[in-house]
């Protein structure tokens, strides 16, 4: 054998040796994970996936196992602890080190909790039970069965405790804590079990309920009573309380019916906090959904399937397209293409926009530079992003890094980036039209509309929203007339958007629109077809 | 010691039939006298058909505790805290707890001092409703 071949079959036995070791650790019933140095999540076989319920790659472990901590974790050796997930599983953990600080952790499941007594362990300070304690009395209720009367769980978080932390200090929030302890025990019978399971997060177990509206009773008595007024040491403090409710049924189990109160729980933050919810069997898949979106959310970014796509604009006087505004899509690997208003919701409830946004910003200035003449890129700008407090630098590095002049780039925000902190707001907008980055208002006629904004900042430009154009009504069409003429008169240009027909095109016209963007004129398309784009638009004009 | 004034006024849950009425009423105030006496705590309390007005004076950790019972009492409902200030003296120095009822009288004392059917105590401030509650306290006391 010659030395080509020796190494081609050493080649070829690798490869088969990756592909098996890969099967092999897929096929495993222990959960494997790796890790890299900072504790994220860098391979999870089938088993660790099955566990947590989903793909957790890019998680951190400690999301997964609450009481993980690298600090403890040797680099010479394995190290071995016992802890529990979020659903209260709990697992011997042992990691090894891999080398360059990442780790294969291994988990296997320790069932010894459940045949364990009652644990009577108290929280500390408030003196409620703790999560063992807990689970515990709702196993010992569950193995009842269903002879006996059915039991409810409720889930409480309290709304705003993280400002009175903040705000008031931590002694003033252990304080605060102890006294909802005392509601929730007031409000409770005995025999039912309240419990704290950290920070600000409180279960209780409520026996002998006979309906619904049992259960509802308490975590409306909940809601009420830790939502009243405390005062602690003179301060006057005002907290609220969200309640998520899960009631018994015939073989439900301790961890799916802290997970339906949870559920609830969140379905009631998300109806406006202050408020209780009962679990419904429709929740479970909607949340889950939700759920699942936010992780492939926090994903898509590092995993690069975001990309822009770009609708062109044009300006009436000459009919030629004068710049392209920029959209967000989402092309998931197995969903395909997620359409922004499923996602962009969720990314400003969690935050994410903020970074999200960012990418835009960077990437859409990067593309755009590339365009011919005086091509301009309209880029949308979260409220969020203007709360995050380094937009102005986000942009001046955009601008620096593609070489694409401030006059090129168009900020669109709409009112809702006004409405809270409207000074610090205006501040970055001045300090930006002072870069020679144009700023214009979108969506306008959808939100307050308050002609107050446009006095406070003199925008380049308004967009009135589709839904005036759309409208082929006398009140639409007096809509769009009173805004183009307040543009005008404000020395603002208006683009009206969603124009999808001749016959629009031409009302807007005779109403004094500047610009216009839609499907007629342009659909959004890929930043590849763009010079085509722009030759034939070119000719046709010629 | 430091004084502190707190002031409150809440909607009840009380059934206005008279015998419960006037059993929970009475059953408020006498616990409200043993707490307060054993806690140094003095102060004057409006009462209505719909309606407890309140005035606490006493150190600022007994008075805390005092609204925290209060506001785990089912009775009380919509707990509005008007103020919370520390005073240099008692204005209800020997008294530990009045009670203005539902007579026409008080109906009638109520209208003479802005205080028609409504009641609308969220229309007042702290600092009136312990003056009012103070002029009608005085008043009570002397008619004993």
């Amino acid at each position: 054998m010659n030395t080509q071949t020796a190494a081609a079959t050493t080649l070829a036995s690798h490869k088969v040796e990756q592909l098996s070791f890969e099967r092999i650790l897929q096929g495993l019933s222990t959960a494997v994970i790796a890790i890299d140095a900072t504790g994220l999540v860098i391979y999870a076989n089938a088993t660790a996936e099955a566990s947590f319920e989903g793909w957790i790659i890019g998680l951190d472990l400690k999301d997964l196992l609450p009481g993980f901590t690298l600090l403890n974790v040797v680099q010479s050796g394995p190290t071995s602890m016992v802890l529990s997930s979020k659903s209260n599983e709990s697992y011997e953990v042992t990691l090894a080190p891999l080398g360059d600080g990442h780790f294969v952790v291994d988990l296997r499941s320790s069932s010894k909790q459940l045949e364990a007594p009652i644990q009577t362990e108290l929280d500390d300070l408030t003196g409620l039970a703790k999560r063992n304690m807990l689970m515990s009395h709702l196993t010992a209720a569950v193995s009842r069965g269903s002879d006996a009367a059915s039991f409810a769980v409720h889930c409480i978080d309290l709304d705003r405790f993280k400002t009175v932390n903040d705000t008031l200090g931590h002694s003033i929030g252990d304080l605060l804590l102890k006294k909802v302890a005392d509601r929730l025990n007031s409000a409770c019978r005995k025999g039912d079990v309240v419990a704290r399971l950290g920070g600000d997060e409180f279960v209780v177990l409520q026996h002998d309920v006979q309906d619904v509206a049992a259960a509802e009773k308490l975590a409306a008595r909940i809601v009420d009573l830790v939502g009243r007024t405390y005062v602690l040491n003179g301060h006057t403090i005002n907290i609220g309380a969200s309640v998520g409710v899960a009631i018994s049924e015939e073989s439900s189990q301790p961890r799916d019916l802290l997970r339906n109160a949870d559920l609830a729980l969140y379905e009631a933050k998300r109806f406006g906090r202050g408020r209780y919810r009962s679990f419904e069997s429709s929740m479970g898949a909607l949340l889950q959904e939700r759920r699942d979106m936010e992780v492939d959310l926090r994903r898509a970014l590092a995993l690069k399937q975001f990309e822009l796509s770009y609708q062109p604009f044009l300006d009436l006087n000459d009919d030629t397209v004068i710049g392209f505004e920029a959209l967000l899509r989402w092309n998931h690997p197995l969903k395909g293409n997620v359409p922004p208003l499923q996602f962009i919701p969720l990314a400003e409830e969690n935050g994410l926009i903020v970074k999200i946004g960012e990418w835009v910003l960077r990437k859409a200035c990067l593309e755009a530079a590339t365009w011919p003449g005086e091509m301009v890129v309209a880029v949308n700008v979260s409220p969020l992003q203007f709360k995050a407090d380094n937009l102005l630098e986000t942009i001046t590095s955009a601008l620096a890094r593609s070489g694409l002049p401030a006059h090129r780039l168009e900020v669109e925000i709409t009112e809702g980036a006004l409405l809270d902190d409207t000074d610090n707001v205006l501040i970055t907008l001045t300090a930006l039209r002072e870069l020679g980055v144009k700023i214009s208002m979108d969506d306008f006629g959808t939100g307050y509309s308050s002609l107050a904004y446009l006095q406070k900042f003199p925008f380049n430009k308004i967009k009135i929203d589709r839904s005036f154009v759309a409208g082929d009504n006398a009140d639409s069409e007096a809509i769009l007339k009173a805004v183009a003429n307040l543009g005008i008169s404000l020395g603002m240009s208006i683009t009206a958007e969603g124009v999808e027909t001749a016959e629009q095109l031409k009302r807007i016209r005779d109403e004094r629109c500047t610009h216009v963007q839609g499907y007629f004129t342009g659909r959004p398309m890929r930043p590849e077809v763009i010079p085509a784009f722009l030759n034939q638009t070119l000719l046709a004009t010629l | 010691m430091n004084i502190y004034r707190l002031v409150y006024y809440s909607r009840n849950h009380v059934s206005s039939d008279d015998a419960s009425y006037e059993t929970a009423v009475d059953d408020i105030l006498a616990k409200s006298r043993v707490n307060n006496v054993r806690d140094n705590i003095t102060g004057a309390l409006l009462f209505n058909s719909g309606c407890f007005a309140q005035v606490l004076e006493g150190p600022l950790d007994k008075v805390e505790a005092t609204f925290e019972r209060i506001q785990q009492d089912e009775r009380h409902s919509d707990v509005s805290l008007l103020g919370l200030d520390p005073v240099s003296q008692r204005s209800f120095p020997n008294w530990a707890m009045g009670f203005v009822g539902l007579s026409d009288a008080d109906a009638g004392r109520f209208a003479a001092v802005g205080l028609s059917s409504g009641f609308d105590p969220s229309r007042l401030n702290g600092e009136q409703i312990h003056i009012l509650l103070r002029d009608l306290t005085m008043e009570e006391e002397n008619s004993f």
